[in-house]
């Protein structure tokens, strides 16, 4: 259908608008721009709408008229609406019955007003979940604290359950990884250095980098993807569905019955799976080294054990108790951090995934930075 | 009120009170609002969809606190108290929400057995048959080891029940008990309900607006609209109020009926 061809006459300070045609879904939007602009014009004080030769009105077309009028109402103007057909009074029951309450959305913000006020927004919503944050933070300490001295007791099994899921669950995937990673890198090492003829250096390079860097790194990601994220997804499901605002009216601290467990759990299982994952990957790389540099396993063995120290293990392991805890904290805080429909679970899990990541390669970079700092300065 | 009403209150322990209240997440929703429960009443919070009733209901459960004025639970304000005496006041009290908010991974047993579990030092076999009385209580002889999921509403809402009156509440809070329940599953909660009263002597303020329910279980009834209390009473007083919204609630007249609209027209 083609628009409809409106046209607009000007008397005095009213703008008369003859109506042609439908006012439907598909010309309601050529319309309400010509309306719109007929109203913005100063020395219009009054709009006049003639129906004489309009057609049909639909919801569309009904929005349009609902939209001007508390345009014009919001700007002490008026509109009139004339020779109008029953069908047109008819449809007209469906426009809303009040149009003194203009809700806040309509009135339109510049360009730099929805900018600052979106930023204002924005920076109001961090600084409440960088202070929600802490407090759970706090408050799990408080409750690791009263277990400790006996004063509150865990979840009967719970730590067990979140052991298993998280842990037993991940060592197949974190192996897996770990000894591809492995392997990929003694194949990439193998090439490199054997044109230097430094090929038996492979087993000091994925030694240190297995420990330190590769597999921790690695480790957290997966676990954030697998736990993390599970994490959130539950505990948002559960306050969407309104069960942990049962437990604390049931008088049972959320944080103790919830995140203590899964702190607990993830605080052994990043390590855990981080040292499976050490191993594993240093026999994939083992494994490939035997077989294209003819470099025995026992060599292979022996320059790691005379390369990778304790402290290197410490660091490695350190850094996952580190991620651990971020990815711990991080999934609990969106997780409860949701609310409302399931949509918010969904941007729950989203959330987690990319803030602990986030944060898991800033501390990597930072502990980098440490080290080297120590060993060289 | 009326004086019989009033009379009849005075006599008992009051064991809610909300004194000057605004409720609200950033604006209030209900202002100014004073009301008080009794031991041993039944006592229903109507009002339409979206007046704040849910919503005070957060307030005086603990969850929302107040923008303005005091929550006193058994005598002590609410939201004066340090976490952990909150907690154990809020154990004296119990709640059936709206979504029934049952825990999804858990059996039925364990779910109404997880305030015993842990909040007392009950072995497993008294646990068990205490779950196994208030499941028969609330109709769901037998059920102990179904999940929520696979239960119809009519049944969540009564385990949600029977989780909420587990520790033996003196007063009990429910969000719109039969809220989207056919006429005779409706029924059935309103009885378990009165059942509740008869057995435990439990205190009763149930948000509703189903005019059923209300009629069937109310002694008394606060309506919120406009930000506030709008009329406080017995249901035959509300019901033959001469303010038109109540009057309109109880007899189901539409608020804006058709062709109210059409300001525009001239």
């Amino acid at each position: 259908m083609p628009p409809s061809p409106t046209t607009i006459r000007r008397d005095g300070r009213s703008a008369i608008v003859h109506l042609h045609g439908d006012l439907v879904v598909q010309t309601a939007r050529v319309v309400h721009a010509k309306l719109r602009a007929t109203i913005r014009r100063r020395n219009v004080r009054t709009l006049v709408l003639d129906f004489s030769y309009a057609g049909r009105i639909d919801s569309a077309g009904l929005a349009v008229l609902s939209l001007i009028h508390r345009q014009l109402a919001q700007s002490g103007k008026q509109v009139e609406l004339v020779n109008m057909a029953d069908q047109h009074r008819a449809a007209l029951v469906l426009l809303p019955d009040d149009g003194a309450r203009i809700p806040e959305a309509v009135i339109e913000l510049g360009t730099l007003d929805a900018l600052l006020e979106r930023l204002g927004t924005g920076l109001l919503e961090l600084r409440a979940s960088m202070v929600a944050f802490a407090r759970l933070v706090a408050e799990t300490v408080h409750q690791l604290a009263r277990i400790v001295t006996r004063r509150a007791r865990l979840p009967a099994g719970a730590v067990r359950h979140h052991l298993e899921v998280m842990g037993v669950e991940g060592i197949f995937i974190v192996s897996l990884l770990s000894f591809l990673t492995g392997m990929t890198m003694a194949f990439q090492g193998a090439v490199q250095l054997q044109r230097f003829g430094a090929g038996v250096f492979v087993a000091d390079m994925i030694g240190m980098s297995m420990v330190r860097e590769l597999v921790p790194l690695m480790t957290a990601v997966i676990i954030t993807g697998r736990t993390g994220a599970a994490i959130a997804a539950e505990l948002g499901t559960m306050q969407v569905r309104s069960e942990i605002d049962a437990l604390s009216t049931m008088g049972i601290n959320p944080v103790r019955f919830l995140i203590v467990p899964r702190f607990l759990a993830i605080t052994v299982i990043g390590p855990a799976l981080t040292l499976i994952g050490i191993f594993v990957g240093i026999l994939g790389g083992m494994l490939v080294a035997s077989a294209t540099l003819d470099l025995p396993a026992v060599t292979f063995w022996a320059r790691i054990v005379d390369r990778v120290v304790l402290l290197d293990f410490m660091h490695g392991l350190g850094k996952s108790l580190v991620f651990s805890w971020i990815i711990g904290f991080t999934a609990s805080h969106m997780g409860l951090r949701a609310g409302g429909d399931a949509s918010s679970v969904g941007t729950a899990t989203t959330k987690t995934v990319v803030t602990s990541v986030f944060f898991i390669i800033l501390v990597d970079a930072i502990f980098a930075t440490i080290t080297t700092f120590m060993r060289h300065g | 009120m009326s004086p019989r009403t009033s009379n009849r209150m005075s006599d008992r322990e009051i064991l809610l009170e909300c004194r000057d209240l605004a409720i609200g997440y950033d604006k209030p929703i209900l202002e100014h609002i004073n009301l008080t429960i009794a031991r041993g009443e039944i006592v229903a919070l109507l009002g339409g969809s979206g007046c704040g009733k849910s919503t005070l209901l957060r307030t005086i459960i603990g969850l929302l606190p107040p923008l303005a004025g005091e929550v006193i639970v058994f005598g002590q304000s609410m939201y004066e108290l340090a976490p952990e005496d909150r907690s154990r006041l809020l154990r004296r009290t119990g709640t059936a929400f709206q979504q029934d908010a049952l825990f999804g991974s858990m059996t039925l047993e364990d779910n109404i057995a997880l305030p015993l579990r842990e909040l007392t030092k009950l072995p497993q076999s008294i646990i068990c048959e205490m779950v196994r009385m208030r499941l028969a209580l609330v109709g769901l002889p037998g059920m102990e080891h179904r999940m929520p999921t696979a239960m119809s509403g009519g049944q969540r809402k009564r385990a949600a029940l029977a989780r909420a009156s587990i520790l033996d509440p003196e007063l009990v809070f429910c969000d719109e008990p039969s809220a989207g329940l056919d006429p005779v599953v409706a029924a059935g909660i309103d009885e378990t309900l009165l059942r509740f009263r008869a057995a435990l002597g439990v205190t009763l303020a149930v948000v509703t607006h189903e005019l059923e329910s209300i009629k069937t279980i109310a002694d008394r009834a606060v309506m919120f609209a406009h930000g506030g209390i709008q009329a406080e009473g017995s249901i035959d007083e509300l019901a033959h109020s001469d303010d038109p919204e109540v009057f309109g609630f109880f007899h189901r007249v539409a608020d804006h009926p058709a062709g109210a609209g059409a300001t525009a027209a001239t």
